[in-house]
């Protein structure tokens, strides 16, 4: 473990692990994410403390974590002296969330080499533990994160009750703290116009539908996050088999949509949509980040379906996340306004595809 | 009465003693308006119990925090039952049982349930000694004693004591 360290400041290329792009059925789930709120004994929750007890939370939750034989080798980042470009660049990375961006009170995240853990301290929750898998592995993310649990309860007086199981902020949490997402590409299910029928089938059972970032965000790119809502009432493998259940049925449901958009007087179509898109991303000279985003997920599903050839899911999902703001900015190295950012976005994408010629 | 020695025009309200040693070696009186001029203020009315001094000494057991001063407010946080209404959210761990009969319902509402299963870390084992309630319960209601007795010191040391204690370290 090393001393807090500010921001890296070289461009960075490596997807992290959620756009790693391999795993099972990663030509639809591309990651699972197990989130665990936490909370200590003895502190207000996040949301109540001061500045002075919130730097006195971190830095006994930084101490803590500092203590030798913890599972996971992770680097501390103060993000109190993160300045704003970096904070976007972190939660385009999912490694922390917007709501942790935009405040000013102390906190910080420690997070592995790989960025598949992230630990996430003074969010909402005094501690909000992530871990992501590539591909759809609700198992084997949540014995990651039972492992760093068991750990960081070793070190820490959690806040916890027999009756309600862990205590936290928002009583949307209590209980296991558990929250596990799987990110789902469905564009098949987009653009067959099925959607809403399979978002409304994984409501039913109490499992929410979001955008590619959390809550209130839109659904871009034909990316979704589907994840459990209980978390009091259902123990930690109920939960894996409530996700794994629906979001086994939706790959299926793509699967079978995808099918049905290649066969036919369809498979004309969607090729010509797939060619489309292919077609802006070689040639365009002006390119938003929805624009791109709706691009890279066409490309992304021709590439799956054997209708382009030349191109690799690795690139696209390089690309996915270079063409977020942030980390286009970064890249750069210069902060740009919307215009600027959509050109520069339209060459950089070329260059990262491998068509810049 | 006297007048001001300083100026000779206003009364004196204020006397100004020049101690060495305890023993008084001179003295002047002097009025409201030269008293701030030298920098001798009106004294002001002894600073029995600030809002500030006793939010501090109660931070181990109640957070007022200028607002949640009622009594049905969350003793770990300050936190007032119409707080909790507006936002939804708890203050800290001891709002699960301060606004239990308000929460029950809504846990309902959102997990269809009202208690847990699962992991808890006592079935973890090996835990960082989970506070012991007894003596946290001692000690808030010596520091409770020694605030209203206005014995700050002892207050100030047991609050630290009850803080070390909520986080499960030795005292």
């Amino acid at each position: 473990m090393s001393k807090p360290r500010r921001g890296d400041k070289q461009p960075e290329f490596r997807p992290g692990t959620w756009l790693a792009g391999n795993g099972p059925e990663n030509d639809i789930a591309i990651c699972t994410r197990v989130r665990l709120a936490r909370n200590l004994q003895g502190f207000p929750f996040s949301p109540c403390l001061d500045e002075t007890e919130s730097r006195q939370l971190f830095d006994f939750i930084v101490a803590r974590l500092q203590q030798t034989g913890l599972p996971e080798q992770l680097k501390i980042v103060d993000l109190l002296p993160v300045e704003e470009l970096e904070r976007t660049v972190l939660v385009e990375r999912h490694l922390i969330s917007r709501e942790m961006a935009a405040t000013k009170r102390p906190g910080g995240v420690a997070v592995d080499a790989e960025e598949s853990v992230a630990v996430m301290i003074n969010e909402e929750d005094h501690l909000r533990v992530q871990v992501f898998a590539p591909g759809l592995q609700p198992a084997a993310a949540w014995q990651r994160a039972e492992r760093l649990d068991d750990a960081l309860i070793q070190r820490l007086p959690m806040a916890w009750s027999e009756e309600f199981g862990f205590l936290t902020s928002c009583p949307t949490n209590t209980g296991t703290g558990l929250r596990l997402s799987v990110m789902l590409h469905l564009p098949g299910l987009v653009w067959s116009e099925e959607i809403d029928k399979a978002t409304n089938v994984a409501q039913k059972i109490h499992l929410a539908v979001r955008g590619l970032y959390g809550e209130g965000s839109r659904a871009l790119g034909d990316f979704y996050q589907v994840s459990n809502q209980v978390t009091l009432g259902r123990d930690e493998a109920q939960i894996q088999n409530d996700v794994l259940l629906a979001v086994g049925r939706m790959v299926q449901w793509e699967r079978e949509v995808r099918g049905a958009l290649l066969r036919g007087s369809a498979r004309v179509r969607t090729l010509d949509k797939v060619q489309r898109a292919l077609g802006t991303l070689e040639r365009a000279q002006i390119l938003t980040s929805e624009e791109a985003l709706g691009c890279l997920s066409a490309l992304r599903f021709g590439i799956a379906a054997e209708l382009v050839q030349g191109y690799e899911t690795a690139a696209v999902n390089r690309a996915l996340l270079l063409s977020q703001p942030g980390h286009l900015q970064r890249h750069t190295r210069e902060v740009m306004k919307p215009e600027e950012r959509d050109q520069r976005r339209a060459v950089l994408l070329r260059e990262v595809l491998g068509c810049a010629r | 009465m006297q007048y001001c020695t300083a100026c000779q025009k206003a009364i004196a309200t204020t006397i100004i003693m020049d101690l060495d040693n305890g023993a008084v070696t001179g003295s002047q009186h002097v009025c409201q308006a030269c008293a701030e001029q030298l920098g001798v203020g009106a004294p002001k009315a002894p600073p029995k119990f600030s809002a500030e001094m006793l939010e501090d000494l109660l931070g181990g057991i109640k957070q007022p925090r200028g607002r949640g001063k009622a009594s049905d407010a969350c003793a770990g946080c300050g936190m007032t039952p119409a707080e909790f209404r507006s936002k939804g959210r708890l203050g800290c761990p001891r709002c699960y049982e301060t606004f239990r009969t308000e929460l029950m319902p809504l846990l309902q509402r959102i997990h269809e349930a009202q208690a847990h299963r699962g992991r808890m870390p006592a079935v973890v084992g090996a835990i960082a000694a989970q506070p012991d309630e007894r003596s946290l319960a001692d000690v808030r209601k010596r520091l409770e004693d020694a605030v209203r007795g206005e014995r700050y010191e002892e207050a100030a040391r047991l609050r630290d004591e009850l803080r070390r204690l909520e986080r499960g370290e030795a005292s």
